[in-house]
């Protein structure tokens, strides 16, 4: 078991209907490393790990967690995954220990062995104290801490995070996020999918990014900038019509491609020192004028603008 | 195992709801208690308390023939010259005290005038040839009946009480013709004694003339004191609604425990409880289970708070494990079948405003109806159209005491809709997460 990958993926399918959700994605997470899933909403990411999970069947293709195929053993690939959904899924009106004492009984702990562990992960989450309270009483930052505690309480070899941060306060998405670098550096292997761009650069040894159910990149975070050529992206707003404007920035030489998405607008750039003014002349020329300017060095959102012409947004 | 954590995680969760334990246990308790105060006043009387009819008689009767009634034969024991007197002694005596209060005026005009004015509610006027044309083998012997139009059950009791008379009277002189038309002229002196004689054995069989009129207390078998006779009226009523609330809550009970399981798939426990390493099965078993269980214990506890608190008698050991049964399993498995159907909890308003509501009311009606013997069979039948009517047939089998051959065939009649409903339940839920 040593040296197999904690997760790979040969070549996932699954359509809903006429609507094909995944198409052929293929990846693979060694052990110990933290791997990202980056995409917009839509993009894929909860059906593949629905998938990964043996919640719904590929239409074609297989993968294996821990050597465990999702096809001819779904049992197996359970029995070493820990899954905390996207969506809370605890029973509101059970405490906090309760609800850890129930699913760990779930996954197969009793008597002595499954008290100590709801202890142990009570630690973990910092909620020892708060154990005995329901979980409708809790704040929703608390919830989430349950939330991944319920994950942890077979002690797992790999798991799954469904987008944990979304719609939570900035002090309990920080306490998540450095939760899952203590759960990489406890030996697990974790599969996080997001689709805000900063964590997945902050966390992850590897990022795969996804785009209408397809994989369009993955690697490391150095490897992916590289994609980008080493590009600036400046991001401008205008006062006045942009289409004229964008056609002129396309033709300057330097500027490697022009978009537009929500009024703001999107230039990658080899030197943004040396294009900038050019931008603003010839914003001047045609009677526009900029009032705003975020030069932004090479990262995971320039190259999401870079491989699909679109800004990767909240 | 695990199918029974699920199961004890959700009879906890159905517990700690207030609306739920209120609903299961609450309010069946609260609808019966409210009929036990409402009927136990009436029954803590031990009859009905009607008030006195007022009546008015004008005896005119002038006598005819000689004809004496022994007084021993005459409730309260006056001596009686005419058929008229003995009319009036009838109903002037102690037996009729509690139902009429006579008064006797001289003429026809008088007895007619005080109705007319709201003194009395009923004139009796017995003619002047009354006992004369009672003894004229082809007379007609007719007693006038005055009473006031809007009054009914006053004057119904008087006219009953008559009725009975005049039937006794017309049988006496049947008697006395078929004597004359068969004795020897030498034993014409003898009439007197088969008037007697006649009138010593109708008469007596009228001693309880109010009795047989009003009786309205539940049957009862062997002697049995006061409080044991009310208490047996209480529980005649008492008991049928208790057990009808019982069945009615539980299939409410057994289809809300069972949209747990599209509860929880809206709350997304259960997609996380597929990804653990429990089958499909188990968890779909343990859902069950929690069904079967709540039903379980709401029904036990029914049973034995209404049998503490109402004094209710369901039954045998044997006819209540039956019949309980029989609640137990086709309450949770008809919840099993219709939430099957149902593709998110909002589609439950239909269900219990619905679905619940009617096959609810239809299996209850023989339990509205049972006062009336022709709508009791005719609902007896209706009922057995939905899974409630056999739950409450069992329930009424086993506290009417009926053989246990009989309440066991109602019994596997509920469980034969329950392994259907189970079965299609089951089919449908497992098709659903597959």
């Amino acid at each position: 078991m040593i040296n197999v990958p904690a997760i790979a993926v040969l070549g996932l399918h699954k359509s809903f209907g006429g609507n094909q959700a995944v198409q052929g994605v293929n990846f693979e997470v060694k052990q110990g490393e933290i791997f990202s899933l980056l995409g917009p909403n839509g993009a894929g990411k909860t059906t593949t790990i629905s998938m990964l999970s043996c919640l719904l069947r590929p239409d074609e293709g297989d993968a294996h967690v821990m050597g465990h195929s999702i096809r001819s053993d779904p049992t197996g690939v359970k029995s070493v995954l820990g899954v905390v959904p996207q969506d809370l899924a605890l029973y509101e009106d059970l405490t906090a220990r309760e609800n850890l004492s129930f699913w760990g009984k779930m996954y197969g702990l009793r008597g002595s062995k499954l008290k100590l562990r709801v202890d142990e992960v009570l630690e973990v989450i910092g909620l020892r104290d708060r154990a005995n309270e329901r979980v409708n009483k809790y704040s929703g930052g608390m919830k989430r801490r349950v939330n991944i505690g319920v994950a942890l309480l077979h002690k797992p070899k790999v798991i799954y995070m469904d987008e944990p941060t979304v719609g939570i306060d900035p002090q309990s998405r920080r306490n998540i996020l450095d939760s899952v670098v203590a759960l990489k550096n406890e030996g697990m292997t974790v599969l996080y999918t997001t689709h805000y761009m900063e964590e997945a650069q902050e966390l992850s040894d590897h990022v795969a990014i996804m785009d209408h159910g397809k994989l369009i990149a993955c690697g490391t975070h150095e490897e992916l900038v590289k994609l980008v050529g080493q590009q600036t992206r400046i991001d401008l707003t205008l006062n006045g019509d942009s289409e004229n404007v964008m056609g002129a920035w396309k033709n300057i030489d330097g500027v490697s491609r022009v978009s537009s998405e929500d009024g703001l607008v999107s230039v990658l750039v080899k030197d943004s020192n040396q294009i900038l003014p050019h931008l603003f002349e010839a914003a001047a020329q045609l009677s526009i004028r900029i009032t705003s300017v975020d030069i932004r060095e090479p990262n995971l959102e320039a190259l999401f603008l870079h491989l699909t012409g679109r800004a990767l947004r909240d | 195992m695990k199918a029974f954590d699920i199961a004890f995680k959700d009879l906890t969760r159905s517990f700690r709801s207030a609306f739920a334990v209120v609903f299961m246990f609450g309010v069946p308790l609260l609808v019966t208690g409210m009929f036990y105060f409402m009927f136990g006043n009436i029954a803590s009387n031990g009859e009905f308390t009607l008030p006195k009819t007022k009546v008015v008689i004008a005896n005119l009767d002038e006598g005819g023939p000689k004809f004496q009634v022994n007084p021993k034969n005459i409730p309260g024991g006056k001596k009686a010259d005419t058929m008229g007197d003995l009319i009036v002694n009838i109903l002037q005596s102690e037996d009729m005290a509690d139902l009429i209060e006579v008064t006797l005026v001289p003429d026809a005009e008088t007895a007619r005038s005080s109705v007319d004015n709201q003194i009395n509610q009923v004139a009796i006027i017995i003619p002047s040839d009354f006992s004369h044309q009672f003894a004229d083998v082809d007379g007609k012997a007719v007693i006038e009946f005055y009473q006031d139009p809007t009054l009914t059950l006053g004057p119904a009791i008087m006219r009953s009480i008559l009725n009975r008379f005049m039937d006794g009277m017309a049988g006496v002189k049947i008697a006395v013709n078929v004597f004359l038309d068969e004795a020897d002229s030498s034993e014409a002196m003898l009439t007197g004694q088969v008037v007697q004689q006649y009138l010593k054995v109708s008469l007596s069989e009228n001693e309880n003339v109010e009795e047989e009129l009003l009786d309205v207390r539940a049957p009862s078998s062997g002697e049995i004191d006061k409080e044991t006779e009310t208490q047996n009226l209480l529980l005649n009523i008492i008991g049928p609604i208790m057990g009808g609330m019982m069945v009615f809550y539980a299939y409410f009970t057994g289809t809300s425990t069972a949209q747990s399981i599209l509860r929880e798939e809206e709350e997304r426990t259960l997609p996380r409880l597929f990804t653990t390493p429990t089958s499909q099965t188990t968890i779909l078993a343990g859902k069950f289970l929690s069904v079967f269980m709540t039903v379980g214990v709401q029904v036990f506890v029914l049973l034995v708070s209404a049998h503490f608190l109402f004094k209710i008698q369901w039954g045998d050991y044997l006819s209540v494990i039956l019949m309980s049964a029989g609640i137990i399993f086709s309450a949770s498995s008809f919840g099993i079948f219709v939430n099957s159907f149902l593709k998110n909890t909002k589609q439950g308003g239909v269900l219990f405003g619905g679905v619940l509501t009617v096959t609810g009311m239809i299996g209850m009606i023989k339990i509205f109806a049972m006062n009336s013997p022709i709508a009791a069979k005719m609902g007896d039948t209706i009922s057995l159209l939905v899974p409630q009517g056999w739950a409450i047939r069992g329930l009424m089998q086993a506290m009417n005491s009926e053989p246990i051959n009989e309440i066991l065939i109602t019994m596997l009649a509920s469980l034969l809709w329950s392994a259907v409903f189970f079965a299609v339940g089951v089919w449908r839920f497992n098709k659903r997460y597959t």
